[in-house]
C-alpha cells in the first residue's frame, strides 16, 4: 500500500477531530445527534465558506485578507438595495453581480498590496474600515429590510435540492460546495493554481522561475473579493435583513477555518478540503456551546477559543507522529517526510 | 398611556401650583439653531426613525440653521461619540442631541461642550452620571419595559409555560436593565408563576448571529414557546429563523422591535405581539427640547412646562431612575398586534 501523502494524512487526522468534536457533544447533550444538527450546520457553514476559501487563496501567497467581512457586509448591502431598486433583474445574474462588486474590492487591495509591496495586514486593515465606512456613509446608516426584496431572494436560502428522513440539503449549501470543489480542483491540478503555492512557499524560488509574483498576489486577493461578494448574495438571501454590522467580525472567523483547516499561514501549503473541514468545525463547536449547559454564556467564546488552539495543537501533533512513523518504516533513502508545512515546496 | 396618566398626576401633585399657574413655554419658529443629532451609531432603523423625527420638527419650526445627522460606525461607536461631540462643540453648534453609547466617559466632552455654548441633549440613553448633559428625553420609564414584556409573554403562552430571552451583548446596559425589570416584574405578582425563564443569550445585535442563537435555543430547549428578543435585531432574526424552520406554530417570538421590518411576522402568527415606543416621536420631541433650550423659551430646570408641536405638554421633571439628571419623559408604550401593525409600518 502506498503510503498517504502529508496532505492527506492532514485531512484524515482534521476529520477524526471533527468526528471526536461530534461523538463529544452527543455524549454531553440531549437530543443532539439528529437532522437538525445536519441543517443547521450546513446552511450557516454555507454562507461563510465562500469566504474562507477565498481567505485561502490569500494566506496560500504568504497574505491575509483582513477586509473580508466588510466586503460580505458592503455587497450584501448593494445587492440588497439594488435589487429593491431593480426587482426584475433576473436572478441568475444577481450573484455574479455581487461578485464582480466583491471582486473590484478585492481589486483595490491586490492593488494596493502587489503594486506598492505593502504588507497585506496593514493594507486590508485599512480597507476593513475604509469599506465598512463606505458602506455605512452610502446607506446613510438606513437598513435593507426583507419586505424590500424580490421574494426569490429569501426562497432560494430555504429551497432544499434533496430531502431525505428530515435531512435538508439546500441548493446554497451544494453551491458553497461546488465553490469548494473548483477551487481545490484549481489549486490541485492547474498549473495558475500551483503558481499560489509557489509564491508563497518560495517567492525568489517562483520569480526565477518565471512566475508573475505580482499578478498571482493580484490575483488571489480578487479571487477572494469575488468570493466575498458571493458570501455576501448568500447573506443577503438567508437573514434578509441587511444592517451596516453585516459580515463584522467575519475576517477572524475566515482566518480562522483557514489555520484550524491545516493551510499554514506562512503561506505555500494547504488544501481547501481542509478549509471546508476547517469551516465545518468552528461553526459546529459555536452551535454546540451554545447548546451545552455546562458553559454560560460568558464563557462561550473563550472556550471557542480554547478548542480552536486545541484542535490546531492536535491537528499538528497527529500529523507530525503519523509522518515520523511512517518516516521510520520507509526506506532510508526517502525524501524527509516533514517540514510540518511540508507539501508543494518546489 | 396609564403611565402618562400617572405622570400627569404625579406632576399635578408634587409641583401643584406653580405648574397650573406657569404656562406652557412655546417654541417660537424661524430662528437660526444650528444642530447636530448624534446616535449610538449609524445603520439601524430606530434612530433613521428618528432622524426623520427630528427633520419633521426642524421643518415645522422653519429653523434656518442646519440639522446635521451624524454617528459613529457601530465598532467604534465610544471613540466616535466623544470625537463627534467635541468636534461639533469647537465648531459652535448650538445643539448636540445624543444617544449616549459611551457611559460617563463622555462626561469631560459633554463639559467641554456646555462651556463651549454647546447644549447636550441626551434622547433615547441618557449619561448615567448627569453630568455635563442639560436633560434626557426618555422614551418610557424603563421599570414599565419589564411590565409589558412579562405581559407580552403571560398573555402569549397563556400564562404558563417556558420562555428564553435573545438579548444584544451582555454589557448592553438597556438591555441588561430591562431584562431585570422584567424579571423583577415576574417576581413581583403571582399570575406570572406559571412562566419559566429557561436561557438567556446573546445576538450581539448582528443578524446571523441572533439567527443562530435563536435557532439553537430551539434545539436546546425542546418545550420551548416563546423567544423574548428585547432588541429590534435579535427580534427580527428570531422571527425570520421560526419562519424559516416552519416552528412558528410551536414557538412564538415578542419583544422590542420596529413594526416596518415586523409586519409579516406579526402577520402570520409568528410573532403576535411586540411593543415599542415610536422613535419618529422621541426624535420629534428631543428636537423640540434642544430647541427650545437653544432659544431661551426654557431653561434646563425641574417643573419647567413647554409645548412641543404637535405632541403636547410636557414638563421637566427629576429622573428617578438616576441619583443625578432631569428628564422628560416621553411614553407611551405601543403594543403592536396584527390589528395595528401595518398602519404603523408605514
Amino acid at each position: 500500500m502506498t503510503p498517504l501523502s502529508a496532505p492527506a494524512l492532514r485531512l484524515l487526522v482534521l476529520l477524526a477531530v471533527l468526528a471526536l468534536t461530534v461523538v463529544f457533544f452527543a455524549t454531553q447533550i440531549p437530543n443532539y445527534l439528529d437532522a437538525r444538527l445536519f441543517n443547521r450546520i450546513s446552511t450557516s457553514v454555507a454562507v461563510i465558506l465562500p469566504v474562507a476559501v477565498g481567505q485561502a487563496f490569500v494566506v496560500l501567497t504568504r497574505n491575509i485578507d483582513l477586509s473580508v467581512g466588510s466586503i460580505v457586509g458592503a455587497t450584501a448591502y448593494a445587492t440588497g438595495g439594488l435589487l429593491g431598486a431593480f426587482p426584475d433583474l433576473p436572478p441568475l445574474l444577481v450573484p455574479l453581480v455581487a461578485m464582480a462588486m466583491g471582486g473590484c474590492l478585492g481589486a483595490v487591495n491586490g492593488f494596493l498590496v502587489s503594486r506598492f509591496a505593502l504588507p497585506s495586514i496593514i493594507v486590508t486593515l485599512g480597507t476593513l474600515a475604509i469599506f465598512r465606512s463606505l458602506l455605512v456613509q452610502f446607506s446613510g446608516g438606513a437598513s435593507i429590510t426583507m419586505a424590500s426584496l424580490p421574494a426569490w431572494v429569501p426562497a432560494f436560502a430555504q429551497a432544499n435540492a434533496l430531502s431525505w428522513e428530515g435531512i435538508q440539503l439546500r441548493w446554497m449549501v451544494l453551491l458553497a460546495l461546488a465553490v469548494v470543489i473548483v477551487a481545490h480542483v484549481v489549486l490541485a491540478r492547474t498549473r495558475a493554481g500551483r503558481q499560489f503555492y509557489a509564491v508563497g512557499s518560495n517567492p525568489d524560488a517562483a520569480a526565477f522561475a518565471g512566475i508573475d509574483l505580482r499578478a498571482t498576489v493580484f490575483r488571489a486577493f480578487v479571487i477572494s473579493g469575488a468570493l466575498a461578494g458571493l458570501a455576501g448574495f448568500l447573506f443577503l438571501s438567508r437573514f434578509g435583513n441587511i444592517t451596516v454590522v453585516a459580515g463584522l467580525s467575519w475576517e477572524l472567523r475566515s482566518v480562522g477555518a483557514v489555520v484550524v483547516g491545516g493551510v499554514n499561514i506562512f503561506g505555500g501549503s494547504g488544501s481547501v478540503l481542509g478549509v471546508l473541514i476547517g469551516a465545518t468545525l468552528i461553526d459546529l463547536i459555536d452551535t454546540s456551546l451554545v447548546r451545552w449547559a455546562l458553559v454560560s454564556e460568558f464563557w462561550r467564546e473563550a472556550v471557542l477559543g480554547f478548542l480552536i488552539l486545541g484542535a490546531v495543537a492536535l491537528d499538528a501533533l497527529l500529523t507530525r507522529r503519523l509522518l515520523r512513523r511512517r518516516a521510520r518504516r520507509s526506506l532510508p533513502g526517502a525524501r524527509p517526510a516533514l517540514a510540518p508545512s511540508g507539501e508543494a515546496r518546489p | 398611556m396609564r403611565h402618562l396618566t400617572l405622570s400627569a398626576l404625579a406632576v399635578a401633585a408634587f409641583c401643584g401650583a406653580p405648574a397650573i399657574a406657569q404656562d406652557a413655554a412655546t417654541a417660537g419658529p424661524g430662528q437660526a439653531v444650528d444642530m447636530v443629532l448624534l446616535p449610538k451609531f449609524l445603520g439601524i432603523l430606530p434612530f433613521d426613525q428618528a432622524h426623520r423625527g427630528a427633520q419633521e420638527a426642524h421643518a415645522e419650526l422653519g429653523n434656518p440653521g442646519e440639522l446635521l445627522y451624524t454617528g459613529p460606525t457601530p465598532e467604534n461607536s465610544v471613540a466616535g461619540q466623544i470625537e463627534i461631540l467635541t468636534t461639533a462643540a469647537s465648531q459652535g453648534r448650538d445643539v448636540v442631541l445624543l444617544s449616549n453609547n459611551a457611559g460617563d466617559q463622555i462626561v469631560p466632552a459633554a463639559q467641554a461642550a456646555q462651556e463651549a455654548g454647546t447644549r447636550v441633549v441626551t434622547w433615547d440613553s441618557p449619561i448615567p452620571s448627569g453630568e455635563g448633559e442639560s436633560l434626557f428625553v426618555a422614551q418610557v420609564d424603563f421599570a414599565e419595559i419589564g411590565v409589558v414584556m412579562a405581559d407580552m409573554a403571560h398573555s402569549i403562552m397563556d400564562g404558563e409555560g417556558q420562555f428564553a430571552i435573545l438579548s444584544a451583548t451582555p454589557d448592553a446596559a438597556n438591555q441588561n436593565a430591562w431584562i431585570a425589570a422584567m424579571q423583577a416584574a415576574l417576581a413581583a405578582d403571582e399570575k406570572y408563576a406559571g412562566l419559566e425563564l429557561v436561557d438567556t443569550v446573546y445576538g450581539d445585535d448582528q443578524s446571523e448571529v441572533s439567527y443562530n442563537r435563536a435557532l439553537a435555543l430551539v434545539d436546546a430547549h425542546p418545550d420551548l414557546e416563546l423567544i423574548m428578543a428585547p432588541t429590534s435585531v435579535g427580534i427580527v432574526a428570531a422571527a425570520k429563523a421560526m419562519q424559516d424552520e416552519g416552528l412558528c406554530d410551536r414557538v412564538k417570538v415578542s419583544g422590542l422591535g420596529v413594526p416596518a421590518e415586523m409586519v409579516s411576522y406579526t402577520l402570520n402568527g409568528c410573532a403576535p405581539q411586540f411593543a415599542l415606543w415610536s422613535f419618529v416621536d422621541l426624535g420629534y420631541l428631543a428636537y423640540y427640547v434642544g430647541y427650545l433650550l437653544a432659544t431661551g423659551a426654557i431653561e434646563a430646570a425641574e417643573g419647567q412646562t413647554f409645548e412641543a408641536g404637535r405632541m403636547g405638554t410636557y414638563t421637566i421633571e427629576r429622573d428617578p431612575t438616576r441619583d443625578n439628571g432631569l428628564r422628560v419623559l416621553m411614553g407611551p408604550f405601543t403594543v403592536y398586534t396584527a390589528e395595528n401593525v401595518e398602519a404603523a409600518a408605514q
